[in-house]
């Protein structure tokens, strides 16, 4: 009991919670009667069910093994997978080239210079000379690029071709190209001479003339190979960390696992599985990171969390999706909706919907009347009424982030039935959300005060740069504009929650990046900025929680200004 | 002195004056009410709105002070917790139920929600409006609208209620409903302001009348009093019968009557410096006369011939 007599269940406190319950359920009450209520959150809601959708219909899609590098691709059509034939050496370009398939190999040559430049043999040639020739081969052929000469044998097997024997050397050399020409048989040997320029097998002797060359050599018998399955193309060269040195036989040798290694995260890492590295010639020694070691990738690590990966060119390019793209897209999806549809659409379009008429609706409507006749400050019926606008749109935003964070988390990649990591940054999401609804519920409502008339074409102007605010901040944090804004500290406060509750997340974005996975993760996630030089993710989640409790009171602020100053015809 | 004789009046208007742009709503009045049912007059437009939403603190004075129980309405808000308040507009909560939209606003009060609807209860059944609490305000008749308004500016048991035209549109059967209600809380020693431009309702209602007019206060006093002093100037009776010549014989020979007319035909008008008096004739002329009479009307007993005797008198 007070001086007065009272119990305390009469102070002025427990009637001031009375007042704030009445007015809290009346606006929510009212909420609840109006359609448009019910259209905007039923709208939020269907979005979030297309989102969801979309995860299954394509982030897990992505869970399902992807070939990264495309070697498991045939792309000659010769039944060989890309990565078989880079093994073997062989184009995927060229179905004549193919695992096994014949090869010419070059025995010697007469260059433009050598003295002696007569050589008589049964080769393959290719280059220019006089041939006198005691067999050729009609059969040799290859397509016209390959410059193979046509003898254009008649029924005796005898070549038909331009008589050339009275010719000046040096048209000759300059007419004939891909072809052949007789020279007739001018030694009587009964063995025709011909000028050939291209490629052709047979036997005979062959002379170069001066400044021209001639190669010879022979093709190899063709073995069967038998084509590997494309499968064995896929996932086959992961993510590799070497987490420690063991002896293995008579040496000692990194022992590899998959990344990321708790023990040993800075250092060179990575292996090139599927050799195509080790076959690539970049001419720069396979060093794309420079660290001096082919082939490898260079991990960079600060206070036990990897802050940069530089990988060579095609090294652990194909990583297993289940274990890295799976988590990469799902982490994506998961701080995207967080960012574009719960923050910057429906943080937007609630506040628009149900807090712009929330005192001005009153004063229009004529009901305002029976409220102000009691003992009530306008400043407190501003708070209550944002209090009842909130508790409905923060209770749907903190719900509905639980309901498909949960639903994510059980779609989502991993062992367990629920992801339950993801709950932390999910209720963080709800409740970044639940402070812009504050910020903007308290912004437009003070709109609506401000200029009854024309508040909603002011909120739309607002609304508007909040969203481009909001896009930008999402690209570039670091951008100073952008932090004027509401929607830029709100995803201030996801950047942070998100390192808080995934403390590799720095990790996977530079997995992203270096292994060149494309999830995204990198575009729609930056460590947080406003770290106060701590580089804390703590101290940015309670800056951006402050900025935006501090906007809210100062919007209610000018709001109860404009309020109490105007006067209620 | 006790107290009670110390505490501030439930209304003290110290030469306020209202302008709205160049359009003067309230013009140097001064005013002080505390007790009983007031009725304050005045036709259309002459600012009795506008004092109410002075009283109310829904807008600042241009010039002097208005106290309610000695505290100014426009700065702090601690008064209404003695006052209720029936405002002109006849916006409710269309969704609501009679008993959810007073219990809702007599929480505003820091009633407990049990307090709040037992006190509901009490008032709507008082208003005579039990049998329908539980229905939705959108299916209100004016009348029922009106005393549910009533109702909420009753729930928390004000010392002061201020009720602006709640007679306004209702049916007769709800005017003599919500007469009688406010006639019982006069009756409980409230103090109770009720406007309207009818004089015969206020009439039925109470004798202490306020009257304004043009935003001036143009008589304040008992009724019967400045109705009396009306009554001594020329009036007329207009009289519906079938014979108006032969019933004009035998009042021209009264001596209250100074001169009759004959409007239309059927119509008998008579002129006299004394109603009461002519009034007091008039039965027994009627039933020498054996005439049907169809009606008997006093067309300068309203509050327009008020207004105007009082101007004039003024002037």
């Amino acid at each position: 009991m007070d001086k007065k007599g009272k119990s305390l269940s009469e102070t002025v406190w427990t009637r001031m919670d009375r007042k704030a319950g009445a007015i809290i359920e009346l606006t929510m009450r009212q909420l609840r009667h109006r359609v448009s209520t019910w259209v905007v959150l039923g709208v939020g809601a269907l979005l979030m069910a297309l989102l969801l959708t979309f995860y299954v219909d394509s982030v897990r899609e992505s869970f399902e093994p992807i070939d990264n590098d495309g070697d498991s691709e045939d792309n000659d059509g010769d039944g060989y997978p890309m990565g078989q034939e880079r093994k073997y050496g062989t184009p995927d370009y060229d179905p004549d080239l193919f695992p096994g398939a014949s090869v010419f190999v070059p025995e010697s040559d007469i260059d433009w210079n050598d003295a002696d430049r007569t050589v008589a043999l049964n080769k393959s040639w290719e280059g220019s000379a006089f041939f006198e020739a005691s067999w050729i081969d009609d059969q040799y052929s290859g397509e016209w690029w390959d410059s193979h000469v046509d003898w254009n044998l008649n029924q005796e097997g005898t070549p038909e071709l331009t008589d050339c024997s009275d010719w000046e050397l040096d048209d000759i050399v300059e007419s004939i190209w891909s072809e052949a020409c007789d020279m007739g048989d001018g030694d009587g040997d009964g063995m025709n001479t011909y000028y050939v320029s291209g490629k052709w097998r047979g036997a005979g002797v062959a002379t170069v003339p001066e400044n021209y060359y001639l190669l010879w050599g022979f093709w190899t018998e063709e073995v069967y190979v038998e084509p590997e399955p494309p499968e064995m193309y896929i996932n086959e060269d992961g993510i590799d960390c070497f987490e420690n040195y063991i002896l293995r036989g008579p040496d000692w040798e990194e022992s590899r696992v998959d990344c990321p290694s708790e023990t040993r995260l800075s250092g060179s890492h990575g292996f090139d599985n599927d050799g195509d590295c080790l076959a690539l010639d970049d001419g720069r020694g396979n060093d794309d990171n420079n660290n001096g070691i082919p082939c490898d990738v260079q991990w960079f690590a600060s206070n036990g969390v990897v802050t940069r990966i530089e990988a060579d060119r095609l090294v652990d390019e194909d990583p297993d999706e289940q274990e890295y793209i799976g988590e990469l897209g799902h982490r994506t999806f998961v701080i995207a909706v967080g960012k574009m549809a719960f923050v910057i659409l429906l943080g937007l379009f609630i506040p628009l919907f149900l807090s712009l008429g929330l005192v001005r609706d009153e004063t229009e409507n004529g009901t305002l009347h029976l409220l102000l006749s009691k003992p009530i400050h306008r400043a407190e019926f501003i708070i209550y009424r944002l209090s009842g606008y909130l508790a409905i749109s923060g209770t749907y935003v903190v719900g509905l982030s639980l309901l498909v964070g949960l639903i994510s988390s059980i779609l989502g990649p991993g062992d367990q039935l629920v992801r339950l990591s993801d709950m932390p940054v999910w209720i963080g999401i709800g409740v970044a959300t639940t402070l812009v609804l504050a910020a903007y519920g308290s912004l437009f409502n003070a709109m609506g005060l401000i200029s009854p008339k024309y508040g909603v074409y002011l909120c739309i102007v607002f609304g508007i740069w909040e969203f481009m605010m909001g896009s930008f901040s999402i690209v570039n944090p670091n951008w100073t504009v952008a932090s004027v804004s509401i929607s830029h500290w709100a995803l201030q406060m996801i950047d942070a929650v998100v390192l808080l509750a995934w403390p590799d997340t720095i990790q996977w974005a530079e997995m992203d990046n270096a292994f060149e996975i494309g999830s995204g993760l990198s575009v729609f996630w930056q460590p947080p900025v406003h770290t106060l030089g701590t580089a804390s993710a703590g101290i940015a989640l309670l800056n951006s929680v402050l900025v935006l409790v501090v906007v809210t009171a100062a919007w209610v602020f000018i709001a109860k200004s404009v309020f109490s100053r105007r006067e209620i015809l | 002195m006790t107290m009670e004789n110390q505490e501030p009046p439930a209304v003290l208007i110290d030469q306020v004056s209202k302008w709205y742009g160049q359009v003067i709503g309230i013009n140097d009045l001064s005013l002080a009410i505390d007790g009983g049912v007031t009725g304050v007059l005045g036709p259309n437009g002459a600012g009795k709105s506008t004092l109410f939403k002075l009283m109310m603190g829904r807008i600042k004075p241009s010039q002097g002070s208005v106290r309610l129980f000695g505290v100014d309405p426009w700065t702090n808000t601690s008064p209404y917790r003695r006052v209720g308040y029936v405002s002109e507009s006849e916006k409710l909560y269309e969704w609501m139920t009679a008993l959810d939209f007073v219990t809702t606003l007599a929480r505003l009060h820091g009633m407990t929600r049990e307090e709040a609807a037992d006190r509901s209860t009490h008032v709507l059944e008082f208003v005579g409006l039990d049998d329908v609490m539980h229905k939705e305000l959108g299916k209100f008749s004016k009348g029922m609208r009106q005393r549910v308004k009533i109702a909420h500016a009753l729930v928390h048991d004000p010392d002061l209620i201020i009720m602006d035209e709640p007679l306004h549109g209702c049916d007769p059967l709800a005017r003599t409903s919500i007469m009688s209600v406010i006639r019982e809380m006069g009756e409980q020693g409230k103090t109770i302001l009720v406007s309207s431009h009818i004089l015969e309702e206020i009439e039925r209602i109470t004798e202490q009348i306020v009257i304004l007019h043009n935003g001036r206060l143009l008589a304040i006093g008992n009724l019967h009093a400045i109705r009396g002093l009306l009554d001594k100037h020329p009036h007329r009776i207009l009289i519906k019968c079938e014979d108006p010549r032969s019933l004009a014989n035998q009042f021209v020979s009264q001596e209250p009557v100074f001169g009759v007319r004959f409007p239309r035909e059927g119509q008998l008008e008579i002129q006299t410096n004394d109603l009461s008096a002519a009034h007091s004739v008039l039965p027994s002329i009627i039933v020498n006369s054996k005439q049907k009479i169809t009606s008997i009307e006093n067309p300068d007993d309203n509050l327009d011939s008020l207004l105007s005797y009082l101007i004039k008198e003024g002037s």
